[in-house]
Order: structure tokens, then sequence, then C-alpha cells
């Protein structure tokens, strides 16, 4: 259901265009839904093998933060045992584009004398497409939470032996035993963002955080054809839902989700609101005053600043009290890898708090979860821009802020068919 | 005269032979892919994955995907909006890009002289260059302070720059116009180069002025192309969906396409996606009956 995810903020939309664009300049636009839809029929024909494991017994838990899912191990689906020797094999991995920073794969290399190839997908979709289809086998994979129940319980995903990841204990304990993944059985956390309002301070008529309610600056006409929403079906719904008070972001009920789509609309006309995830250029470059925006996303955003210029025109508003919604990515090991063992060395290699952190401030601009990093010395070093500190995360924001978890089947109908109606316009 | 069926039999398995690519592609990359579009539009989703399960055997076909699209078109919901949308901005890009097309078409036709094949190349030029690419082109040039509004200003059609990209149905029409005219000039061209001008010369003979000649003999003769022309490049722009979200980004301004992309490329209702595309294609193909249907009726008319 998350049609888009923060990662593709980072540049894959134009990317996109440009696969898009190979079709239409063949003169067959209108083959390239229907050459998508044979891409996605293959994935799932072949899945059927599968999911036969996965489609018995186990019951498809909706894991919420006041309901944790522990996943169940399954008999043929055993982890690794411990004390094996990492394999010399070429190291496959499987992640989202400009989302590993690239010297990090060279030291790893260099210390396990191994070769890391690195394959990278645009949409989560394509991905458990891919991986369902059981035509690929990678060793690391990136999952999102709100498809990690199908992930286990279609034996897609292998259990993981923590006996190879003790950084693990670098990560902030609340996300060494998540609530959509107890234990850690399947997946150790990656990175943390929170999705908020970016806008330029030097053009917005009222920042957020003057108003009232600080959703309201959606509402604003003086932002009139200025303002965007993430072109993303979770994220734009929830912050409608926050704005009305429906503190459950995950929510299925069609009242609720009805009147968010009817505010979604009333925003067509009092704003033109536009659709984008380009949060991380639109922002910087003055084409948004004002933008929802994942936090990662104004991280990179100085880059794209005009000459003359600087980050103090930009401005990130998240609730103050952490009451806003909030995400993180994940690391995990599918069951068809080659080098299960050296796969859960590099696992453990991403969560060492140096690697981690160097990934973080010299490339992805996504913040992982460790406890070593000070969210107040991000500022005084220079990584964050003082006026952006509330794009920094905190663990105590887990405590509080709304996470976007998995929808059952209907639920998930509910919401994109919302999400249909409002973009079809009036 | 009386040779031709003794060459034919010597050759009988070169023609079909010939055709054969032909027909092998059509099935792989045509036939293939749209009964591949049927099964999903008719099946149903995997329900651990919520991938969707093509469902192979007609018999067993769920036309769950087509009512849902069908309570939305008959309730006046989005897809019916999305729908009278696409077919008012793809008629206005045709029409205009024939008013474009032709005139020019025309002039390399008949004026071009010993500059034809500098003209054509020009006309060609634009298809070195990808779509995408000189539509995030217009991107910069449409900007607020961009060249566009420089130079309307300048001249003093504008006062103040015009907001082009703010979700404008005129930014989107225009990028369409601009991205597929040169598709129209082309067939255009290539019939009206091949105009008999002893037809022309009779009718002045005969004392039609030019502008009768024009009206009476070049337009009627070239039916068919007109009608080829805004087939070809209609039948891409119904599936367009990258023009209005780089132009505009607006949900006012979004296509059928970018309806198909949503339901498509995110979520577990890939089979109403489908749906849509096997409607699209059902609506295009009475469009393509019809082109069939007159040129054929043009044909006759013109006696041959």
């Amino acid at each position: 259901m998350h049609g888009r995810h923060p990662r593709q903020s980072a540049g894959f939309s134009r990317r996109d265009f440009l696969q898009r664009s190979a079709v239409g300049a063949l003169g067959l636009t209108s083959l390239g839904p229907l050459l998508a839809a044979c891409g996605g029929e293959n994935g799932n024909g072949n899945g059927n093998g599968g999911g036969n494991g996965g489609s018995g017994e186990p019951e498809l838990l909706l894991a919420r933060p006041d309901s944790p899912v522990e996943w169940p191990l399954f008999d043929d689906n055993p982890p690794i045992e411990s004390g094996l020797e990492p394999e010399n094999g070429t190291l496959r991995i499987y992640n989202w584009n400009a989302y590993l920073w690239p010297r990090l794969l060279r030291q790893f290399e260099k210390e396990y004398g191994v070769k890391v190839e690195l394959t990278t997908f645009t949409t989560a979709d394509e991905a458990t497409a891919k991986l369902i289809s059981g035509a690929v086998d990678f060793d690391v994979y990136f999952p999102t939470p709100d498809r990690l129940g199908r992930l286990v319980l279609g034996k897609i995903l292998q259990p993981l032996n923590l006996d190879y990841v003790p950084n693990l204990a670098n990560v902030w304990p609340s996300l060494q035993d998540p609530f959509y993944d107890q234990g850690s059985r399947y997946t150790v956390p990656y990175t943390i963002y929170t999705t908020g309002i970016g806008y330029r301070a030097d053009e917005i008529a009222e920042p957020p955080e003057t108003f009232d309610n600080p959703y309201d600056v959606y509402f604003d006409e003086r932002n009139r054809g200025k303002t965007f929403l993430l072109d993303d079906s979770r994220e734009a719904i929830a912050h409608m839902l926050l704005r009305a008070g429906v503190n459950d972001v995950n929510s299925e009920d069609p009242a609720a989700i009805e009147a968010a789509k009817a505010e979604l609309i009333t925003l067509i006309d009092a704003v033109n609101v536009k659709l984008s995830t380009d949060d991380y250029t639109y922002i910087p470059e003055g084409r948004a005053t004002v933008h929802q925006a994942w936090s990662g996303s104004l991280i990179s955003a100085p880059y794209y600043l005009p000459e003359g210029l600087g980050p103090e025109v930009l401005g990130f508003w998240f609730p103050e009290d952490g009451r806003g919604s909030i995400g993180n990515d994940m690391i995990a090991i599918p069951k068809s890898a080659q080098n299960p063992v050296l796969a859960h060395h590099f696992v453990n290699y991403v969560l060492d708090e140096k690697h981690g952190y160097d990934n973080f401030v010299n490339f992805v601009g996504y913040q992982p979860p460790f406890t070593s990093i000070d969210p107040d010395r991000l500022v005084t070093e220079e990584i964050v821009p003082p006026n952006l500190e509330s794009v920094v995360v905190r663990e105590s924001d887990f405590d509080v802020a709304y996470f976007l978890a998995e929808l059952s089947p209907a639920g998930a109908n509910l919401w994109q068919n919302a999400w249909a109606e409002f973009k079809a316009g009036v | 005269m009386s040779e031709r069926p003794r060459e034919r039999g010597r050759h009988s398995l070169l023609w079909p032979g010939l055709a054969l690519p032909g027909i092998v592609w059509l099935c792989l990359f045509f036939l293939v892919p749209f009964y591949v579009v049927l099964g999903v539009a008719f099946g149903t989703v995997d329900p651990l994955f919520l991938t969707p399960q093509p469902e192979w055997n007609p018999l067993r076909w769920d036309p769950h995907a087509f009512e849902f699209v069908w309570e939305g078109l008959a309730s006046g919901g989005g897809f019916r909006t999305v729908f009278l949308r696409t077919f008012a901005y793809v008629a206005i890009a045709v029409a205009i890009s024939l008013a474009i097309a032709y005139p020019v078409a025309y002039y390399v036709a008949r004026f071009g002289g010993r500059f034809k094949g500098l003209l054509l190349a020009g006309l060609v030029a634009p298809f070195l260059i990808s779509y995408l690419m000189r539509m995030l082109a217009w991107i910069n040039l449409l900007q607020e302070d961009g060249w566009v509004n420089a130079v309307l200003m300048w001249v003093h059609v504008l006062d103040t720059p015009r907001t082009w990209l703010d979700g404008r149905a005129s930014s989107v029409i225009l990028g369409l116009v601009y991205g597929y005219v040169p598709f129209m000039i082309l067939p255009l061209y290539a019939f009206l180069d091949r105009v008999d001008r002893s037809l022309l010369e009779a009718a002045r003979d005969l004392g039609a002025s030019r502008f009768h000649a024009f009206r009476l003999v070049t337009l009627p003769l070239s039916t068919p192309a007109i009608l080829a022309g805004c087939v070809i490049i209609a039948l891409p722009m119904f599936g367009d969906y990258y023009t209005p979200d780089l132009l505009s980004g607006s949900p006012n301004t979004s296509l059928l396409g970018n309806q198909i992309d949503l339901y498509i490329r995110g979520g577990q209702q890939v089979p109403v996606g489908a749906a849509l595309v096997v409607c699209l294609m059902l609506l295009l193909a009475v469009f393509m009956a019809y082109y069939l249907y007159a040129t054929a009726r043009a044909e006759r008319r013109l006696g041959r």
C-alpha cells in the first residue's frame, strides 16, 4: 500500500520518469501500464511456490505499538548455526537507490576479502514482487515494516541469528525489540524518520508553528499554488487524520477516511494543492513554499538551495511533543541467501557505530537509531543546521509518535480508493 | 501478366514467410500481453502477498474489478471525472496539433523546394531527445522567472509573470501538443508530398482560385492522412500520465493514465488498474474502428 517511500525522495522520481519515457518514446504509451501489469503478474505467477508454505495456519497479524507481534519461527526455515565462518562468495545486496554509502561497501569488501554487488529497486512493491517470485537470490534486503508480516509468513526472509549481530546493542533499546518484530527475530532497524511539514521560511506567509493547529498551514490560501503534499496515500491521508484529531494513523474507520478525503479535496480549490515526492528539491528550489516532507529530506535539502541562500531559509515542523507520524526502515536476510553467514556479518557491520554514523552523515541523510548519536551534537557539529533541529529523531519520539503500520487488506483498499478519488481531482 | 500466377506459385512459402516476423511480433508483444492484462483484470489477488493472481481460464473470470470501475463511472465519482477530462484534453490537443501540423506539412511539401531535406531533418530533430528530457526542459522554461515569461513580458503580452506550472489544464494540453505534434506532421507531409500536382493544375485551369483548389482538391485528398495523424497522436495521448505529472502535479489535471498508474504500481488492487486499461482499450478500439471505416470510405470516394 505504501506507494512511495522516503528513499524515493532521493532522486528516483526522475529516474522513474526516464523509465516511463522509454516506453513513451516508442509511442506505445498506453502499453506502459500494460507492461507493468505483466511484470507484476510474472512476479506473482511464480509466487505461488513461495506462498504455499506461508498461507497455512499462522495468521497475518497487524502489528501495532500497543499490540506487538512476535513472528513465529518455522521448522523448515531455521536460522543459521552459530560460530560459522563467513562465506567468500559475492555478497548481493538489494536496496533502495542511494541508500548505502558506496565507500562503506568498498571497506567491507576489503575487510572480508569478498566482492559486494548492489542491486537497487525503486518501489517496495517492485522489490517484494521480485523476492516472492524466487527468481532472485539476494543476501541482504531492506524491507519496510508495513509488509514484514507477509515476508515472514511467506518464508521469504530467514530468521536472524543474533549471535552474529552483537552491534544490535548499539541500537536504541526500544528498537532492539520493536513492536513490529518482537525480539528482532527477522529484522534489525536501519534508519528512522518522521513526517512533518517542510517550508521555505523566507517565502511562507506564516510558518506552521504559529497556527493553533499547525496542519492548517496546508489550507493557508496565501501559499496558494505552492502547497504540496507527499504523493503517498498513507502519508497524505495520515496528516489529514492528525489535523482532524484522529490520532490512529492506521485507522480503518470508513467515516474517518471519508472525512480525510473530503479535507484533501477541499485543498484542491483552496490552495490548488499539488503532489510530489521531490520534497528534498522542491522546497530549496522554491517551487514549493509548503511541502509535507520526510525529516531526512531536509538534511539533503541545503545542497539544492540556489546560490546565495543559506540553510536558514529552510524550515521543518514536527510536533514538539513528538506526536506526529514516524517510521523506520530495516535490514533483513532473505531465505534464499547464498551467503547467509557473510550477510549476518554485513548486518553487524552496518550497525557498527562508526560505520552507521559515516553512512548517515556522508551519504544517506537518514539517521540510524544509535544510542551513541547524541541528537544535540548533530546540531553543534553542524550536521544539521540549528534552524532544522526538528529533523533530528529522538528515541522518546517513538514512545509518543504515530507509526504508519500495516493495514488489513480491506483497510488498505479503503485508503487507496479514497486516495484515487482525491487524485482524480474535481 | 500471365506470368504472375506462376511466380506466385514458385514463391508460395516466401510471402507468408516475410509476414512471419510481423505475426510473431504481434502475438508476442500485443496478443499475449493483452491476454495477460485480461487475466489480471478478471483475476484475484494472492491472499497472503496481495499480489495479482491472474485467472487464465475465461470461464472462471471474476468481473469484480470491472464492477468497481463501472460503479465509479455510473455514480459520477473520480473515474468519470478522469474519463471526461482525458477525452476533453485529448480532443483539444489533437485539434491544436492539427491546426499546427497541417500548415507546416503543407508548406514543407509544396514550398520546401531545395530546403525540403533540411526542413524535414528539423522536424525529426526533436526525436533525437527523449520525450522526458524535453518535458523537463519545459519545466525550466515555464518557471515563473523562466524564459517564456521573460519573452512574453518583453513583448508586453503579459504584464506579470504567469504561473504556468500551477496545475493549469492549458499547460498540460500545450505539453501534449508539443510532445506529439511531430508525429502528426510526418504522415501529413508524406501524404501531401505525393499529391499529384496535375490535379491542382487542372483545377486552376477549370477556373478555381488557389483557395478553391485547396479546399476542393487538396483537403479532400488528404482526409485519410488527417485521420491517420489524429489517430497516431491520440492513442499515446490517451495513455499519457507523465506530462500532467511533470507540468502540473495537481489532482485537477490528472488523466486516466495517472489512475491506472496509481492502481497498478501500488497496493493490492492491481485488477482495478488492469480493468481501467481494458476499458480504455475498448474505447480506443471504437475510435480505431471509426478510423478504418472513414479511411475506407474516403478511399472509395476517391475512386481507388
